[in-house]
């Protein structure tokens, strides 16, 4: 029974879930520049506190928000090695605390020794943030109190301290946005992984040769047969091997038969010394009819290859166009 | 095929962050007591609760030595 063989780059067999996938990916980058773009500055200024001299900011409005919540961003500008509490408080018209927050803030410097080398460092701590939102819209007022300042000594000071201080309304949560972002996008990359064991695995065989087959009934149209050799070569293979495939259909008639070259990349221990060699070979299949169909590979040169194993899976999908060789018996 | 199932736990995460991102459900939400949501930024902690229509500061903001029950510029 003579057969007929077409290769061609086909995308019938992509999987549009993938797609999707990145689609939501993408509206998760798309969201996360419009929440970070999203609000109205209320207050932005920068001003001097000193510790027991609370500065109290003009009254804004506050009310129920669909989207977004206020935001009251600090940040202290201190010299090196400070200490510094301070906090955040709301008032009501009636000048009554509805709610406050306290922020121990820190910027510290230093120098390292190493091994003779030496160098300075400098860290710091200084920012504040304070997100909150309301079920009934009234005025409100921001007090921003220097509660402790001090050196690193721990010795009091009575100097002011400057804030840059912005009160934004209708502010999103990015956090929320990049544990999304970071989640889908996790899944992403792990379904692109995952087509090499898409489908089902008809044949999986692995000997201490460089020759090795299985048979199996597989095939049909529409149907992807994924086809891997996977070669282990020692340290004095050689860089460059060629993988004989060849496929045969129940009558014991050579349906496919082609030579392909397979690099060997090499592993090299801690020491930089090669202990093993390591390549593969996938193909991509579409055999008709459904039969049981015996794959073959046989590596040359032999001597130096460790072991050869196939693995042969049908009804598999790809996540792009791929090349696919069509195998048709003709009646 | 695994991919589904992948795609139905991205569009969990994805609606979940949106909505908890976008909706702010993390911010602290004034004249409420139960704050279970409230999820603080650049380490900035309550000095406080909201308690019986009024707010109780917190025995650590009690303890600095600045403090005259009420916060800054209480009395002033």
């Amino acid at each position: 029974m003579a057969s007929q063989t077409q290769i061609r780059r086909s995308s019938r067999f992509t999987d549009p879930f993938f797609y999707v996938l990145w689609l939501i990916v993408g509206s998760m980058i798309f969201a996360l520049m419009l929440g970070a773009a999203w609000g109205n500055t209320l207050i932005s200024t920068t001003v001097q506190v000193a510790p027991d001299e609370p500065r109290t900011f003009a009254p804004f409005e506050i009310k129920p928000m669909a989207i977004g919540a206020f935001r009251a961003d600090v940040e202290a500008i201190v010299p090196e090695n400070r200490w510094l509490t301070y906090e955040l408080q709301l008032k009501d018209n009636q000048g009554q605390v509805i709610a406050s927050a306290l922020k121990q803030a820190w910027a510290e410097s230093g120098t390292w020794y190493e091994e003779g080398e030496s160098g300075s460092w400098y860290e710091n701590d200084l920012s504040a943030g304070f997100d909150f939102r309301t079920g009934k819209p009234e005025p409100v007022t921001l007090t921003l109190a220097v509660l402790e300042y001090s050196d690193t000594s721990g010795r009091e000071l009575e100097e002011p301290v400057s804030f840059a201080i912005t009160v934004k309304e209708g502010v999103v949560d990015t956090r929320y946005l990049w544990a999304g972002l970071v989640g889908t996008s996790l899944l992403g990359i792990l379904a692109s992984f995952s087509f090499g064991q898409s489908g089902r695995l008809v044949i999986r065989r692995r000997v201490p040769d460089s020759e090795v087959g299985g048979r199996a009934i597989l095939g049909g149209s529409k149907n992807l047969v994924r086809t891997y050799v996977d070669i282990k070569g020692d340290a004095n293979a050689p860089p460059y091997i060629t993988v004989q495939l060849s496929i045969t259909n129940s009558n014991g008639a050579e349906v496919y038969q082609d030579t392909h070259t397979v690099n060997l990349h090499q592993k090299k221990s801690d020491k930089g010394k090669v202990t093993s060699t390591h390549g593969k070979l996938c193909k991509f299949f579409e055999l008709e009819p459904r039969d049981s169909y015996k794959f073959y590979a046989v590596v040359t040169p032999a001597q130096n290859i460790d072991n050869t194993r196939i693995q042969v899976r049908e009804k598999s999908r790809t996540f792009r166009p791929v090349e696919v060789v069509s195998v048709q018996a003709l009646l | 095929m695994i991919t589904k199932i992948f795609v139905a736990i991205a569009v969990v995460i994805a609606v979940f962050t949106l909505t908890a991102g976008f909706t702010q459900q993390a911010a602290f939400v004034l004249r409420q007591e139960q704050q279970t949501q409230h999820w603080p930024r650049h380490g900035t902690h309550l000095s406080g609760v909201y308690r019986s229509g009024g707010w109780a500061p917190s025995s650590v903001r009690s303890s600095y030595s600045g403090f005259r029950g009420g916060g800054p510029a209480a009395g002033k």
